[in-house]
Parts: structure tokens; C-alpha cells; sequence
């Protein structure tokens, strides 16, 4: 019994030690949230959008298998520091912080930070009105922090989500929420939710897929990175943007 | 949208269904586990074993002391990046760790209770007849315990459930993570969070019943 328990501690300590490079070479694992539509989402039981349909081609390009893990939001990047996934792709915002901890690839989607209201609240016209107002944020997305670095940050209460902000501006509870330019027009679009753009895009975005910081992150995010360039060159995520949102927001 | 889209409701249940049986099965698991722990850390509190009695308190006092959430970020997250082979376990049998350890605490004190409830006077009878330790534990004191300790356990089991909608957030698509995925997908987020209730209200109300069953079995003895 003892010795078998020793066996199987032994080989689980081989398999930690050694299973992240075997693993690596055959599939890429990848994290979303599979709430954030239309860049992941599940209906009728099936993942679907933009960021789906980037990585199968990612990995169809570099041969290798992908396969996605849905989680919560705030338990993505958990995942990615225990080395559960090896990457994530859920839109994620390049920023200082997140480029001192971990190996991002070239920016894939270039977008920008949007204000969107409760259809009607014409007074809202963009970031400048937000003083004295509420705004809703996801809780671990960089939005936040865009609102803080605004000279006048300490007029806004900020509220964090940890999803259905966009449910909460139309019931009015809080003024205003802050998303990325190409799915808050998505969700305006598509979605029987009464919320309206308010103003242009107040700051640039560039998002890519983060990679664990180690020798073996950098060189999968090397290979990843090396994919989505031919993928870029082939037409191939100018058809996918297209077909997701009308236009190439894989572009500057 | 203020009428409710009851085909898309109707659509979604036999979805969220399939996932019923990971739900289930996960409080299931931490259920048997937890019962064992908890009689293991009840009997200890009980008889106050030396040196065991103090890690016992420390341990009850530890888990239901800090919310299951942070539990479960704890092991999950926390751990495997001090000791590397714990990223080896999966969501799944993290969200079971945790429900186990977190819900023995409680159930210990409950299992605890119950057993010094029943009275001092049923032990002295059976000591004067000559039982030993065992027989009178096993005859006479957890026959008594066990109908006193059902309703209360039970109701940890139900509380379990309900809290193994926690495991989305490591990663696990159970019941109510399958819900928040398909309500990001539609926007239709009160028919998709209502038929989860209904869900989860239903198969509560189910073990509720079973329960009662449970209960007039036990109590048949005392039946006047």
C-alpha cells in the first residue's frame, strides 16, 4: 500500500515535471470565459466567436491540437500562473503590468475603450461625462484602470463585475459601463438590450495572447506569435474578423 | 423584453440537464467524504483525544472560518505554485476537496451535538449493564445521534448543491457555468437564470422529500 502510494507520487512529481513540455508539443490549451460575446460564447451547448475560430486556425497552422478550457473570468489568468492553460484568449488588453509578468504575442485585434449607456441617457456623449456618474467595469479587465488614470478618476464610482454589466446599465443601476469598441457595437447590435454608444473610443487597445514568462512560454508564444503572422498575411484573420464583425479589426 | 421567451427556456433546459449529473455527482463525492471526515473529527472532539483535540479545533476553525471561495482559490491557484505537482489535480477534484473540507467542519460540530444530546443517562444505564465502549456507542448512543444529526446534515447537503456553483470559477463547467456561458451567448439572462433556479429548486425539493421519508423512519420508534 505504502509502496504504491510512493509510485504514485513519484510519477505524478514525473509527470509535473516534465508534462508541460510533452504536453506543449501536442496541444495547445487555451483559456477563455466563454461569456464575452461575440469573442467567446456557447450557444446550444457549442463554444463559438472570434476568438474560437482564431485559435483553431492558430493551431491548424502550427499543428498542433487546441483545446479550450471555459472559466470565469477572474480564474483565467489563476490558470495560466499554475500552468493549467498555456495561454488565453479572452481579448486581453496589453498593458505595463501585464507585459512585466507575461510573454504577449504581436497585437492581433486593435481596438478601443468605449462608453456605452442606457438607450436615451443622451447627457452621457463620452468619457468627459462621467463625473458624478456610475460605471460599471469586469472585474480583472484593464478598464478600471483606464477610468483611474482620468484626471478626474475620484468623481466617477467605479463599480467592478464580475459579469452581466451590460444587464445592469439597462436596468439602470448603474449610468454607464466600459467596453471595447467591437463588441459593445456587437452587443448593441444583435442583443434585445436598450443600451446606446456614447461619444467615440477614448483610448487605443491592443490586444494579444499572453504567455507564461518562462524559457518554455516564450518559445510556444514564439511559435503561436510565428502562426498568427502567416495567418495575417494569408488573408486568413481579415476573414474571420470579417465574418464576425463586418469589418478587419485585426488591423490598425 | 419584457415578456418572457419561453421556447428559448424550454430550448435551454435539456441543455443545462446534461450537466446536471457533474453537479450532482461533485456534492455527491465531498457529500460521503465530508460525512466520513466529520464523524472522524466529531468522535475526536468528542472523547477530546490528547494532541489530536487541538488540531482538530485549529482545523474547524480554519475552514468554516474562511469562505469556500477563497478555499478553493487556495488550492487550486494558491498551492500548485509552491508545490508544482499540485497542478496535476483538475477542477473537478478541487471543487471535491474543498467542499469536503469546508462542509466537515461544519458537519462535525453538528455530528458533535448530536452525539452529546443524547442523555448521560442512557450511557450510565448501558455502562451498568455491562456494554463496553463500542456496544455502547453503536447500540445506544449513534441510533439516537443519527435521528438527531439527519435534519441538520441534510441541510448541508442541500447548502452543498447549491455551492458546487462555485466550480466555474476553476474552470469547471457544472451547472450554473453552463448557464453563464449560454446567457453570454442569447443576453437572455433572466430566462437563462430562471431556469436554472428551477432547476437547482427542483432537485432540492426532491431530496427535501426524500428527507421526510428519511425522517419517519427514524422516528417510527418514537411514534405515540
Amino acid at each position: 500500500m505504502l509502496r504504491r502510494f510512493t509510485l504514485t507520487l513519484l510519477s505524478a512529481g514525473a509527470i509535473a515535471f516534465c508534462g508541460g513540455a510533452f504536453a506543449q508539443d501536442t496541444t495547445l490549451r487555451v483559456g477563455m470565459s466563454g461569456g464575452y460575446f461575440p469573442f467567446t460564447f456557447v450557444e446550444q451547448d457549442t463554444l463559438k466567436g472570434f476568438e474560437v475560430d482564431v485559435m483553431n486556425a492558430v493551431g491548424e497552422e502550427m499543428g498542433a491540437e487546441v483545446t479550450f478550457v471555459t472559466a470565469n473570468f477572474s480564474g483565467l489568468f489563476g490558470m495560466l500562473e499554475s500552468g493549467r492553460i498555456d495561454t488565453i484568449a479572452n481579448q486581453i488588453t496589453m498593458t505595463e503590468e501585464r507585459e512585466a509578468k507575461y510573454a504577449f504575442t504581436s497585437p492581433y485585434v486593435y481596438d478601443g475603450a468605449q462608453v456605452v449607456v442606457k438607450e436615451g441617457r443622451d447627457e452621457i456623449g463620452g468619457v468627459e461625462d462621467l463625473r458624478g456618474k456610475r460605471v460599471a467595469v469586469n472585474l480583472g479587465s484593464n478598464y478600471e484602470q483606464l477610468l483611474r488614470e482620468l484626471p478626474y478618476a475620484d468623481d466617477i464610482d467605479i463599480r467592478t463585475y464580475e459579469s452581466n454589466i451590460e444587464q445592469d446599465t439597462a436596468l439602470g443601476r448603474v449610468d454607464a459601463f466600459i467596453m471595447d469598441r467591437v463588441s459593445a457595437s456587437q452587443v448593441i447590435q444583435e442583443k434585445p438590450l436598450p443600451l446606446q454608444l456614447a461619444g467615440q473610443p477614448f483610448s487605443e487597445i491592443h490586444n494579444a495572447l499572453p504567455f507564461r514568462d518562462t524559457e518554455q512560454g516564450r518559445a510556444l508564444r514564439d511559435e503561436v506569435d510565428a502562426a498568427l503572422e502567416a495567418l495575417r498575411e494569408d488573408g486568413t484573420l481579415t476573414d474571420i474578423s470579417e465574418r464576425w464583425f463586418g469589418n478587419d479589426i485585426t488591423r490598425p | 423584453m419584457s415578456v418572457l421567451d419561453f421556447d428559448y427556456m424550454l430550448g435551454l433546459a435539456p441543455i443545462l440537464l446534461g450537466y446536471l449529473p457533474l453537479t450532482l455527482a461533485m456534492a455527491a463525492a465531498g457529500m460521503v467524504l465530508a460525512l466520513a471526515l466529520a464523524c472522524g473529527l466529531a468522535v475526536i472532539r468528542v472523547l477530546k483525544l490528547p494532541g489530536l483535540n487541538g488540531i482538530t479545533l485549529l482545523f474547524i476553525s480554519f475552514f468554516r472560518g474562511t469562505p469556500l471561495l477563497v478555499q478553493l482559490f487556495l488550492f487550486y491557484y494558491g498551492l500548485p505554485q509552491v508545490l508544482a505537482f499540485l497542478t496535476q489535480i483538475d477542477g473537478i477534484t478541487a471543487t471535491i476537496m474543498g467542499l469536503t473540507l469546508h462542509f466537515s467542519a461544519y458537519m462535525a460540530e453538528s455530528i458533535r451535538a448530536a452525539i452529546v444530546g443524547v442523555d448521560r443517562s442512557q450511557t450510565e444505564a448501558a455502562l451498568s449493564i455491562g456494554m463496553t465502549n463500542g456496544q455502547l456507542m453503536r447500540r445506544i448512543v449513534l441510533p439516537q445521534a443519527t435521528r438527531v444529526a439527519v435534519p441538520t446534515l441534510m441541510n448541508y447537503f442541500i447548502d452543498m448543491i447549491k455551492a458546487t456553483s462555485l466550480a466555474f470559477t476553476l474552470g469547471v463547467t457544472e451547472l450554473m457555468g453552463a448557464t453563464q456561458k449560454e446567457a453570454a451567448g442569447s443576453f437572455l439572462y433572466f430566462e437563462a437564470f430562471i431556469t436554472v433556479a428551477v432547476i437547482y429548486w427542483a432537485i432540492v425539493e426532491l431530496l427535501a422529500w426524500c428527507q421526510r421519508r428519511l425522517e419517519r423512519r427514524l422516528n417510527e420508534a418514537y411514534r405515540r
